[in-house]
């Protein structure tokens, strides 16, 4: 699928380090080769990564989308909850004032725009927060074990149980729609997943040799944990930081789409396609333009994301040999 | 084993029992019953407060009774007469519940089991032609289907079967509702529901199959390159036999047990598609209860969720019991 790389860097990449322990098993490589230089971590990852092309085109579209949520409403006149009483029809198709056509008087294109900007924020904010909740309960389940651990993993399981979005949905719908309370129930009811994987990794770092140093030393378990259990599953919390934006994006759409996430006066992608499915016959462009934008959204992320997990594991061989 | 079941079984109702009540908590918080009628105004006159409250009352739905004493009361209705309460228009929970309950559960049901099995035989297609070329589509189409939002993979699914119906010049698919009144007799009610149900089932499976897809694959990978597999190898077996009676049964079973977790995604992919296929489910239940501050409706929406969990672990169980020798013995 991608090129073959030369075999200079092919040989570090098989003994690139993979944690702390690890480098100095990859000496012996520069003893051989005694012209090559020695590439850092994130160089490895950022070749593994490039070196995908759908996860390149992922990243571009990504980073195109974010840019245009940026300075997209910079180019049209209106606002969201401006009505053009002179566009004719009210309904109109796309046109040189209209972009993406309007609805009701609506202007399509400034709505999208503003409910992609919408989508983002709260996708990487949700995103950010529960992956570092994640992280914390998680690693500090597995470091400190005993009766605090079997809590932890009760509550996981039972959150993982409960409609935790008939949950979200009745505490949005009760806010009135507001994003902060939006995303601050997004993100109590959406760590669970990512607790529970962080936790079976950290059980095996729990067990290696700089922690068990950190304790004799008298660190304190917190410190522990921040210090020394959680830089060292950074890879895996950049990864569940990309899927996590994903899901955000989709649960947001669902509640908005029911009505109960982001409510009028404030337009979101979702609420516009779960206006725009009554529309989708007579007036089809209220409904493709917001689902399009949406849908590349967040299948370019989840082509990053695919990307980042490739290029992390040590044992991938996706990126290049294939 | 039955011991092991029986186990799992009242462990599983204790967790619906506390989602539940937790459930009965939030929506007081968060629904107010009283606001729909302190805003109906009879002939420009409001309702008057002690009327208010005898109505309230009535359904158990008053907020200014202590929330212990409702929870009591409604506790007391569920254990001894199964009354899952009213909504304040008078409508029993558990009369509405019991038809929109077998539309909702046939829908989760049959598009989790469905998209499961079509998960599994793609991970095993997949895993054993790893980075090949139909490796490789079926990993950039499943990347794709499952991050198309549920709405939108629902109303391509719409179009595409109205458009399959205009080429074909009569109903092939029905985009609306879950059956039609005026079909009498075993066999044409099966044909009718069946065209009803394909449709939300398309659309939930688009979503929900790349999940076990990529488990199954990562699963079976991990496992196909054995020593027991390659033993098997050695003793003769072709490869599809090896992967097939060894390697995949073993890489089946965490499969099986992730089947319950995927179902509260069904649960809300299925709100969406009731919505879109104007079906009158527990998911429209709920979204009406929402906005009509119909509590006790949402609680047993929320039971119901739980419930459909369970029954996936218990059926993901029994898989496991079925697949994993170990389990047998102890």
């Amino acid at each position: 699928m991608t090129e073959t790389p030369n075999t200079q860097v092919e040989i570090i990449e098989e003994n690139a380090p993979l944690d702390d322990n690890s480098r100095q098993g990859a000496t012996p490589v520069v003893v051989e080769r005694p012209k090559t230089k020695r590439l850092g971590r994130s160089r490895v990852y950022a070749r593994r990564f490039f070196r995908n092309t759908a996860a390149v085109i992922g990243l571009v579209i990504f980073v195109l989308l974010t840019i245009w949520s940026l300075v997209g409403k910079l180019f049209t006149k209106w606002g969201i909850a401006d009505i053009d009483w002179d566009a004719d029809p009210l309904s109109g198709p796309p046109s040189a004032a209209h972009f993406f056509g309007t609805k009701a008087g609506f202007d399509v294109y400034a709505q999208t725009v503003h409910g992609l900007s919408r989508s983002l924020i709260i996708g990487v904010t949700v995103s950010i927060a529960s992956t570092l909740l994640a992280a914390f309960i998680g690693a500090s389940a597995a470091y400190f074990g005993g009766w605090f651990e079997k809590v932890i993993l009760w509550i996981i399981h039972f959150l993982l149980v409960i409609p935790g979005f008939l949950i979200l949905a009745l505490i949005t719908n009760g806010n009135g729609g507001k994003i902060t309370a939006l995303i601050i129930a997004m993100v109590s009811l959406g760590w669970m997943y990512s607790a529970r994987i962080i936790w079976s990794l950290s059980i095996s770092i729990r067990e290696r040799e700089y922690v068990m140093a950190a304790r004799y030393m008298g660190v304190s378990g917190w410190k522990t944990v921040w210090r020394h259990l959680i830089p060292n599953i950074g890879s895996l919390l950049v990864l569940q930081f990309a899927l996590g934006i994903v899901s955000a994006i989709m649960s947001e759409t669902g509640l908005s789409f029911l009505g109960f996430g982001i409510k009028p006066p404030d337009v979101s992608l979702g609420a516009m396609i779960g206006d725009g499915t009554n529309l989708v016959v007579s007036y089809p462009w209220a409904f493709y333009f917001p689902a399009g934008v949406l849908t590349a959204l967040t299948i370019s992320s989840a082509f990053v994301a695919d990307g980042l997990r490739d290029a992390l594991d040590p044992n991938s061989a996706a990126g290049g040999r294939a | 084993m039955i011991k092991y079941l029986l186990k799992r079984i009242v462990n599983w109702m204790i967790m619906i029992v506390l989602a539940t009540n937790l459930t009965y908590f939030l929506a007081w918080a968060y629904l107010k019953p009283r606001s729909n009628l302190d805003l109906r105004a009879d002939q420009g006159k409001r309702i008057p407060p002690d009327q208010i409250d005898r109505m309230l009352d009535r359904y158990n739905l008053n907020d200014q009774v202590p929330i212990f004493t409702r929870w009591w009361t409604w506790t007391k209705d569920i254990v001894l007469r199964w009354n899952w309460g009213s909504s304040l228009e008078g409508e029993a929970v558990v009369h509405q519940v019991s038809y929109r309950i077998w539309v909702s559960m046939n829908l989760v049901l049959l598009a989790t089991v469905l998209s499961t099995i079509l998960g599994i035989a793609l991970g095993v297609y997949t895993a054993s032609r790893q980075y090949k070329l139909g490796d490789r589509i079926f990993q950039f189409l499943g990347i794709v289907t499952m991050n198309i939002p549920t709405p939108v993979a629902a109303l391509l699914v719409v179009t595409g079967a109205i458009a399959i119906n205009d080429a074909a010049g009569h109903r092939i698919f029905y985009v609306t509702g879950a059956f039609n009144q005026d079909v009498h007799g075993f066999l044409p009610s099966l044909i009718d529901r069946a065209q009803h149900i394909i449709l939300p089932t398309l659309s939930l499976m688009i979503v929900g199959t790349a999940g076990t897809h990529f488990l199954q694959r990562t699963l079976l990978l991990d496992n196909i390159a054995a020593d027991y597999v390659r033993t098997a190898r050695a003793k003769g077996l072709k490869k599809a036999q090896a992967v097939r009676k060894h390697a995949l049964r073993t890489s089946i079973i965490p499969v099986a047990t992730s089947i319950a977790f995927s179902i509260p995604g069904m649960f809300t992919g299925t709100l969406m598609s009731e919505k879109i296929y104007g079906w009158n489910g527990m998911g429209a239940y709920m979204v009406d209860g929402l906005a009509k501050n119909n509590v006790h409706g949402v609680v047993a929406c929320a039971a119901f969720g739980a419930l459909m969990t369970a029954i996936g672990a218990i059926l993901a169980d029994l898989a496991v019991v079925w697949l994993d020798p170990r389990v047998r013995v102890s």
